[in-house]
């Protein structure tokens, strides 16, 4: 199998790239260094497989490659790529999540209609649900996002199934629940809650902690996509979650107990944007694709642990 | 041939879609792939190329 993975030298994109490659599949991979964080980060990303042989990488944007010859041969497209962050979508910056989000996944979704994949994946995210108490979170449920950057994946998503509906372009999309692990963005809560214990300084907490997610192992990330690529219905939509909902709170009592430190937590007001509490119910996907979490979330936070040592001991 | 030396026969210049041709330096290294059509070169740099319309450059006269 051949496969196109954009954002490949992103946290999830690089981590499926070299699950893919491992499994022998052939990758060709799109990334155009957005700057929302540092470029060595995503060069180091990608170091682990840069130079296998049935690699192939290209940095160039989906708003303007002509991404017709990209996907010639493909069988499956892994849409990863996107502008992440939903505290900074807000004003004037929207238009970097409408071009880089919506825009950009229009134009992959028009290159694909006519050529030969046979299953689009699209990473979406549990911020198209915004702040229910209907709990769990079920794909029937009516989205109502409550940041722009939430918006923007929710488009996305739509342009995904109507390519289905009206051209037969087989896309499935994935509703992502809270991702960590190794190579985690520098921007994300597990990745500054662990450095801050590991260097002794307060680690910065919007809210009062007891906001809880259903946190996701990026390992079943990559399973959940690529079952979907073999097994997912067409034109359905999946939510993947870890089955761990924890509070923030517990998630850095763990890092805590991990790094053999007490955290320090400096508290500050909630962000616009933020949701309260998420919890996956992840029944279809176990019914249709056989996903199943396998990575608890103390387990998961070991393992991140462990990568944040080893990079900066590098 | 590898997966990265079939994607770079297949690339093509995003402002006008042609072909590009490729400009090779000492040792045969691979520099930039250029497109005659719009004068443009986009750089190649640690053998990644870079196929972003404001990174590339004028093609020297």
């Amino acid at each position: 199998m051949k496969a196109l993975v954009t954002g490949v030298a992103g946290f999830i994109g690089s981590t499926l790239a070299q699950t893919l490659l491992e499994a022998g599949h052939e990758v060709v991979g799109i990334d155009c260094f957005l700057d929302y964080y540092p470029r060595a980060t995503k060069e180091r990303n990608l170091a682990a497989f840069r130079n296998n042989p049935r690699f192939g990488f290209v940095q160039a944007s989906l708003v303007d490659a002509d991404l017709g010859s990209l996907v010639a041969g493909v069988d499956h497209v892994y849409h990863q790529a996107a502008q992440a962050g939903v505290r900074s979508s807000w004003g004037d910056e929207f238009r970097i999540y409408s071009d880089n989000n919506v825009y950009a996944t229009q134009r992959l979704l028009e290159a694909c209609r006519t050529a030969s994949v046979s299953k689009f994946v699209y990473a979406s995210s549990s911020s198209i649900y915004g702040d229910t108490t209907d709990l769990p979170m079920r794909e029937t449920s009516t989205p109502k996002p409550v940041s722009p950057y939430g918006v923007s994946k929710l488009a996305a998503e739509h342009l995904t199934w109507l390519y289905w509906k009206n051209f037969g372009l087989p896309t499935v999309s994935l509703r992502y629940f809270t991702v960590y692990g190794p190579r985690q963005r520098p921007d994300m809560a597990f990745h500054r809650f662990i450095r801050a214990v590991q260097t002794d300084t307060p680690i910065v907490l919007y809210g009062d902690g007891e906001q809880s997610r259903d946190f996701t192992f990026v390992a079943d990330i990559v399973a959940a996509n690529m079952a979907a690529a073999e097994a997912g219905t067409a034109g359905a939509v999946y939510n993947i979650g870890g089955g761990s909902r924890t509070t923030v709170n517990e998630v850095i009592a763990i890092i805590g107990d991990l790094v053999g430190r007490a955290p320090q937590v400096d508290r500050r007001a909630v962000q616009l944007g933020d949701v309260q509490h998420t919890a996956a119910d992840t029944s279809a996907a176990r019914r249709e694709i056989g996903f199943s979490p396998r990575v608890t979330l103390a387990e998961g936070l070991a393992r991140q642990v462990e990568w944040h040592r080893e990079e900066h001991a590098a | 041939m590898s997966v990265h030396t079939q994607l770079l026969e297949v690339l093509v210049c995003p402002a006008c879609k042609g072909a590009l041709e490729q400009v090779r330096e000492e040792a045969a290294t691979l520099a930039a792939l250029d497109c005659p059509k719009c004068r443009l070169r986009f750089p190649v740099r640690d053998d990644i190329p870079v196929m972003l319309l404001d990174q590339a450059t004028r093609i020297p006269a």
